[in-house]
């Protein structure tokens, strides 16, 4: 299935300890968020968790299997898979292409395959540019297939990012701040994209937002953290009336304001 | 005509190493400023075993490629581990070495005087079969699972490992494809000139070939066959300009970097899908 | 003892190719890629201060005319060097080229400039006047050629002079401003163009510097600019990224190549200095003081 069990990790880059001796898990198939002020560390441990950093310490567990040290791309086909904050397409490539991409470290055809131009190569090719089509129909960019992804506009760019991890496989999908630059509209349409893939995929997601919108319709669980450190975890309604979460992120009630 | 095939025959097997060229930096976005070095082993070893040691054309060839191949695996491994700006420095250096080699071993290769007496098996038709075949291969590359994914790592070598492409492993093997190609026309090289010396496999060789592969424009084969057939007749073309001619060819390719630096040829790519589109077009004009 | 002379020896070469390393790593600190031309700019230089001993020759000598050699080459290759900026540089930087532009117009520039000195000077060697009466000195037993010791003492006043301006003065500051980041710098009010030729004239004069003392250890011919290499070398031992790194790495290139020659004998160096600056990537990649930049995603 598709669980992920983080324990005790840590990373100190210089003299800043980014994430300190933090532990969550994703249940099979749910959903779950990270949520926390800015500079709290939530992308370094997406970071930790896809290998971009190796874990100074900890334990990282897919299913059981340890990804700490491994290299990234290991970390991807062993089924965990990313978007980016600041989105990183592959210029150069087309939207169709991009999606491709993803799905080409699944392809067991080799390089005899390619100089001989052999029926392998030709049929497995066809099978990947109908896979990435799925894909991009599913997120409905199948109209733009030969556009270049720069010139898409950004919330399109978003969802192209989503076919491209999709292609991927993936067990469990991390999402770092998917709906940053989205008008309300767009965040709605994309709440229910996530909510249609997570009924038709069944992987895990965890999900990075500052759209409260986005973490309390979607998450059955919510981490919070502040300095690299756990500050709260629990259901939305929870986590909504916690109180150190609230001074996390709006400051203590001072008294003196109340009219 | 003679002088137009010889142009052509020459142009040929430029194109050939332009090829490897391409797949190194235009594809996959590393700037190898050693690729000539390649072309110095397939001349070099494949004339020595004709002329010394009376082996066969064709077994020489093959040969040729495997020991392309073993240099290729000598640099590219740890080359390909480096940091974008060090691959330029370190296959300068493997191709500067490999001419003080040359130029040291006189006795097998007759050192900085050359080895001469080559026997001329590159012709046009050879040459012209070896383009077609090279460029299939090529073509085939690109529009595969290697040539998507090395297109992916040049353009964000983090995202591409976050998709799970590896990238270390891309970049060797499209290094060692275009070592065994650039061997391949190094042979071609040695079996046309007739002779061949250290100083012809240059740096500045290689500098040739990615000035061509620019001038196309790196998005795009075509305008990079295009610009080698091109950029290799030019100083022919220029010869009025004698001792003026490196100059003026210099001067052109500078400005075309500086006003139009996707190339030539920008995105442009030739397809068949495209050239049945304007037939069919034509056809309805009708 | 005969170490101690291989050892100074190294350190007089070391201290040229330090002068050559730095030209190519302020290029590189601020606009990030490797200035292929500056090969191409030493020659150049090189050839003009030889027109300019050959102009000062009647009228003074020995050191004077050394010196008067010297500034010549400099002048010449600060000049030269914003024509370079001009021509190859300043357009990609306006259009935001990517990095590989830089490459193929400082190659091609690089070119364009060791072939005029081909068509001005033909491929004939010509020599340096010989600007010392006796060309070695004896200092406690150990033989320094004159020349050695010169060009010593001159590197080091002049990247001496560089650090003073680099740590000392605004325009050094901007400098090394710009090259953590050439946008934030300019949004902070920094002309970057102009900090860029200021940039680029400084590696120049270095430029003009070494292409004289190039010529004075191996005679002027064209490819005198090929040299460049050993810049590169050391540049990359030292830490791309890093001024002192280079200058470092420059020495103990010049040091290790003056040992080598003694053991395999000119020819071969080059591939065994390949050999080693390879060894010592695998070992260390980011140079002896090259600064890592941890990729963020």
């Amino acid at each position: 299935m598709s669980r992920l069990d983080v324990t005790n990790i840590s990373k100190t880059f210089g003299g800043v300890r980014a994430v300190d001796n933090l532990s969550f898990s994703v249940d099979a198939s749910s959903i779950v968020g990270i949520i926390g002020p800015n500079g709290a560390g939530k992308t370094t441990v997406f970071n930790l968790v896809t290998g971009v950093y190796e874990a100074d310490s900890g334990q990282i567990l897919l299913n059981g299997r340890d990804l700490r040290g491994l290299p990234q791309h290991e970390i991807t086909r062993s089924g965990v898979a990313r978007t980016f904050q600041n989105i990183r397409l592959f210029k150069g490539l087309s939207v169709l292409e991009n999606v491709m991409t993803a799905a080409d470290p699944h392809s067991t055809y080799n390089i005899l395959d390619v100089l001989t131009l052999s029926r392998r190569k030709r049929q497995r090719e066809k099978q990947v540019k109908e896979l990435s089509r799925d894909f991009l129909n599913i997120v409905g960019l199948s109209h733009l297939e030969n556009e270049k992804p720069e010139n898409l506009p950004y919330g399109l760019q978003r969802k192209l990012e989503i076919a491209r991890a999709l292609a991927t496989n993936p067990k469990v999908l991390l999402l770092d701040e998917p709906a940053a630059g989205l008008n309300p509209s767009e965040v709605r349409d994309f709440i229910d994209l996530v909510q249609r893939l997570h009924s038709d995929y069944k992987f895990s997601i965890l999900v990075i937002e500052h759209r409260m919108e986005v973490i309390m319709t979607l998450c059955s669980h919510i981490y919070v953290l502040t300095f690299g450190k756990l500050l709260a975890s629990g259901t939305p309604s929870e986590i909504q009336n916690n109180k150190e979460v609230l001074e996390a992120y709006i400051g203590e009630e001072d008294a003196s304001c109340c009219i | 005509m003679d002088y137009i095939i010889s142009i052509l025959t020459f142009s040929g097997i430029t194109l050939v190493g332009v090829l490897g060229a391409y797949l190194v930096t235009g594809l996959t976005g590393l700037f190898s400023f050693g690729q000539a070095a390649f072309l110095a082993v397939g001349a070099y070893s494949s004339a020595v075993l004709v002329t010394n040691y009376g082996v066969s054309f064709p077994v020489a060839v093959v040969i040729a490629m495997l020991l392309g191949l073993i240099a290729g695996l000598i640099v590219g491994v740890p080359t390909v581990r480096l940091r974008r700006d060090y691959i330029s420095l370190v296959t300068f250096g493997f191709g500067e070495a490999i001419i003080a080699i040359l130029n040291n071993s006189a006795n097998l290769t007759g050192g900085a005087m050359g080895l001469s007496g080559i026997p001329q098996y590159t012709t046009f038709p050879v040459v012209l079969i070896s383009v077609a075949v090279c460029l299939t291969i090529v073509v085939s590359y690109k529009y595969s699972k290697y040539g998507r994914q090395c297109l992916a790592l040049r353009s964000d070598e983090l995202a591409a490992k976050s998709m799970g492409i590896n990238v270390n492993r891309l970049k060797l093997t499209t290094f060692l494809l275009a070592s065994v190609i650039t061997s391949y026309a190094g042979v071609l090289f040695a079996f046309y000139t007739s002779y061949v010396e250290p100083g012809a496999f240059g740096w500045v060789v290689s500098a040739e070939w990615l000035i061509i592969v620019f001038v196309g424009g790196i998005n795009s084969l075509t305008g990079t066959v295009i610009s080698a057939l091109l950029l290799t007749s030019l100083p022919e073309l220029l010869r009025f300009a004698s001792e003026w001619r490196i100059f003026i060819y210099c001067a052109i390719v500078l400005v075309i970097i500086n006003y139009r630096p996707t190339g030539i040829f920008g995105e442009y790519e030739f397809s068949w899908r495209s050239l049945k589109r304007i037939a069919a077009r034509g056809g309805k004009a009708v | 003892m005969l170490i101690i002379q291989q050892l100074i020896n190294g350190i007089s070469l070391g201290s040229v190719y330090a002068l050559i390393a730095v030209g190519f790593a302020l290029v590189f600190n601020i606009l990030k890629f490797s200035n292929f031309s500056h090969g191409g700019l030493m020659t150049l230089t090189a050839y003009m201060g030889y027109m300019g001993a050959l102009f000062f020759m009647p009228y003074i000598g020995s050191i004077p005319l050394f010196c008067a050699t010297i500034l010549t080459a400099a002048a010449a290759g600060g000049i030269t060097a914003i024509g370079v900026e001009r021509l190859a540089f300043r357009r990609l930087r306006r259009n935001n080229s990517p990095l590989i532009y830089y490459f193929i117009s400082s190659i091609t520039m690089g070119i364009l400039m060791e072939n005029l000195v081909t068509i001005f000077a033909s491929s004939n060697f010509y020599s340096y006047p010989k600007f010392f009466q006796s060309s070695v000195i004896t200092v406690v037993g150990l033989n320094i050629a004159v020349s050695d010791f010169l060009m010593l003492f001159f590197s080091s006043a002049a990247l001496g002079l560089l650090l003073w301006v680099l740590y000392r003065t605004k325009i050094g500051l901007a400098i090394r401003a710009l090259s953590f980041d050439v946008n934030t710098a300019s949004l902070m009010g920094m002309d970057s163009n102009r900090v860029v030729l200021a940039t680029f004239i400084a590696s120049g004069v270095l430029g003009g510097i070494s292409g004289v003392f190039l010529g004075i250890n191996y005679t002027l011919y064209p490819q005198l600019g090929q040299l460049i290499v050993k810049g590169f070398v050391a540049s990359v031992i030292g830490g791309l990224g890093s001024i002192s790194g280079a200058m470092i790495g420059a020495v103990l290139l010049g040091v290790v190549e003056v040992f080598l020659i003694s053991f395999v004998g000119a020819g071969l160096a080059p591939a065994f200095v390949f050999i080693i600056m390879l060894a010592f990537l695998l070992v260390r990649p980011r140079g002896i003081a090259g600064v890592i930049v941890q990729e963020k995603a």
